[in-house]
């Protein structure tokens, strides 16, 4: 009798933990679907805590990624211009009708994508991480007026300039991500697209960096059949020494700087980010940005590594190339199905130690455009409202199911993350592979200055079916999320 | 024996029915205080890869039945690409917290 209770309970465990087995299974990405235009859109197929209402503000948007307000109570979108999946169409910055009606204010020709935008002074201020001619910072007046106040910033590669935002000590601060995922540039990075483009470009330190010699030799997609061998910090096919010192330049990759309001005195703030995409500031004055972390692909993948929301200190590195939050890559947490192995250190000794992040989200979520709730009117006072856009399996990795595709709120002294906007139904997932008219891929959110709505910018549908990302255009929405009376507690 | 192996099969397909969705939208998570705790420790370790203890990286966690003694056994010796997380990572009294959170997640509101 002994014996046979403890072959049930070995069988037992095994077949529980077949149930889980992350080599057996295959990817269940929500971007691994199919579409058929148009979208839907029904804001009750979208499930909030009690109390919370959401609508769609306008519909039939193409790639918009951000969203500000006038002193007016003015609503603006900017559209990207730009996707991965390599579709180029224009940035433009639009006025949204109170009846959801777009009007052009400004365009910006091929030099998407436009990543965010906000209003400070009586103007805009766009973030324009051209992946054809570089990243860029432009202020443009109510009349569309452009002029660029920082140019020749790091924005060719995987990640691009992100934000701006104005702070309130009249600086205005931006992201800028890498050119790479983990510091080396590979086959992957052809996939992007813009290896070909600019097969020279790649990662740049903020500041002076010693290598620990580590080369990674993969396929040249230059001359298929061949091989090429290509350290970090460097172009594709150049190996490099240990020992070599990598001297930091401003601008720089993976890093959030800041810029006088006329376009002087450009300086670092941060670094060692991999791609701060969304930036604010809480209640009380603490810089907050949300960093993507790495994906499991290229010529250094990095497995299992959750998406950061960090308080930013002036002067800090937050460990990118070589760490997730406060861990650095050569923990045996980090052991890659594709490696075999953990990934090994690229710089010969740390810049610093980063600290712990704020909170840590889903690995592949894409933790992006983000804001802090101010007002008591619509509750959670000095929580962060994030968009999660969504993973992009199978191009950024394996998940057993969809991650993202929400809004969370982040309690950021208790470092928890709570679903505050979630498609209705039994599973997660875009609207798209569930059926009905809810989110796709939220990827910004911003309070209007009454701080009463909560503003969701929905980029459309992305979809992922093995051949890289295929988005749709007129999929985006933009919603608005509103309090009726009574809810919203603090937890 | 062959009761051994219909409950093992019946377990089985209980984890592939239920549904791991608990979140916040689909009804308020009313926790004790160790449960409270022991959510801070699944935020900073288990969150990533089992977002609000729904599938990601890794499978579902709400929608399976296993016992305290099994939830200690694999965070301690990990499981497949699940790294182990060793005491000096996760304390002993951390991990019984953890371990509540867990069940008074998997225990909570289900989605209309």
């Amino acid at each position: 009798m002994a014996i046979s209770m403890r072959r049930g309970a070995l069988l037992l465990c095994f077949c529980a933990s077949l149930s889980g087995c992350y080599a057996l299974r295959g990817s269940s990405g929500g971007g691994e679907t199919t579409f058929t235009p148009p979208r839907q859109v029904n804001a009750a197929d979208i499930v909030l805590p009690d109390g919370y209402l959401i609508e769609a503000v306008a519909t039939g948007l193409t790639f918009p990624t951000g969203v500000t307000f006038d002193e007016a109570g003015g609503v603006y979108v900017v559209e990207a211009g730009y996707s991965y999946g390599e579709v180029f169409t224009t940035p433009r910055l639009l006025r949204i009708d109170p009846g959801g009606a777009p009007t052009e204010i400004a365009s910006g020709g091929k030099r998407g994508p436009w990543t965010g935008v906000t209003w400070s002074g009586g103007h805009f201020y766009v973030a324009e991480g051209s992946q054809l001619e570089g990243g860029r910072i432009l202020r443009i007046d109510p009349e569309g007026m452009q002029e660029a106040l920082v140019g020749e910033l790091s924005s060719r590669g995987d990640h691009h300039t992100d934000g701006p935002l104005a702070g309130p000590d009249g600086w205005l601060y931006f992201g800028q991500g890498t050119a790479t995922n983990s510091g080396v540039v590979g086959e992957d990075n052809a996939r992007f697209g813009w290896l070909q483009r600019f097969p020279n470009f790649h990662d740049v330190p903020c500041r002076d960096v010693t290598l620990a010699g580590e080369n990674f030799t993969t396929g040249n997609p230059f001359q298929p059949g061949t091989k090429a061998t290509t350290g970090p910090f460097a172009p594709f096919g150049t190996p490099m020494e240990q020992g070599e010192v990598i001297v930091g330049e401003i601008p720089c990759s993976g890093a959030v700087m800041r810029v006088r309001p006329d376009g002087s005195d450009l300086e670092l703030v941060a670094w060692g980010f991999r791609n701060p995409f969304g930036l604010a500031f809480s209640p009380d004055g603490r810089l907050f940005v949300t960093d993507n972390s790495y994906d499991d692909r290229g010529s250094r993948p990095v497995f299992g590594t959750g998406d950061l929301l960090w308080e930013v200190r002036p002067g800090t590195w937050y460990g990118w190339p070589d760490f997730h939050g406060e861990h650095s890559l050569a923990d045996k947490r980090f052991d890659s199905p594709a490696l075999g192995k953990k990934p090994e250190p690229l710089l010969a000794a740390p810049p610093g130690r980063p600290p712990r992040p704020a909170a840590i989200l889903p690995v592949h979520s894409s933790s992006n455009g983000f804001d802090f709730s101010r007002s008591q009117a619509f509750g959670h006072v000095g929580q962060a409202f994030i968009a999660q856009f969504g993973d992009e399996a199978t191009a950024t990795g394996k998940t057993l199911a969809p991650v993202g595709y929400k809004v969370v709120r982040v309690n950021v002294s208790r470092g928890v993350s709570y679903d505050f906007a979630v498609n209705r139904g039994k599973e997660n997932g875009p609207a798209s592979l569930l059926g009905g008219g809810g989110l796709e891929r939220p990827v910004a959110a911003r309070f209007d200055p009454s701080g009463e709505n909560l503003y969701v910018v929905d980029f459309g549908v992305m979809l992922h079916q093995g051949k890289g990302a295929r988005p749709v255009e007129k999929t985006g929405v933009l919603w608005r999320i509103s309090r009726q009376t009574g809810a919203g507690g603090n937890r | 024996m062959r009761a051994t192996i219909f409950l093992s099969i019946l377990l089985l397909l209980l984890a592939a029915c239920g549904t791991p969705r608990r979140g916040e939208p689909f009804g308020p998570l009313t926790l004790s205080a160790q449960g409270r705790e022991g959510e801070e420790h699944f935020m900073r370790h288990c969150h990533q890869c089992h977002p609000g203890g729904e599938g990601g990286l890794g499978p579902a966690l709400n929608n399976k039945p296993l016992p305290g003694f099994m939830i200690r056994l694999q965070v301690r010796r990990g499981i497949g690409y699940m790294p182990a997380f060793p005491a000096k990572t996760i304390a002993p009294q951390e991990l019984d917290a953890l371990v509540a959170y867990m069940k008074e997640l998997r225990h909570g509101e289900r989605p209309q």
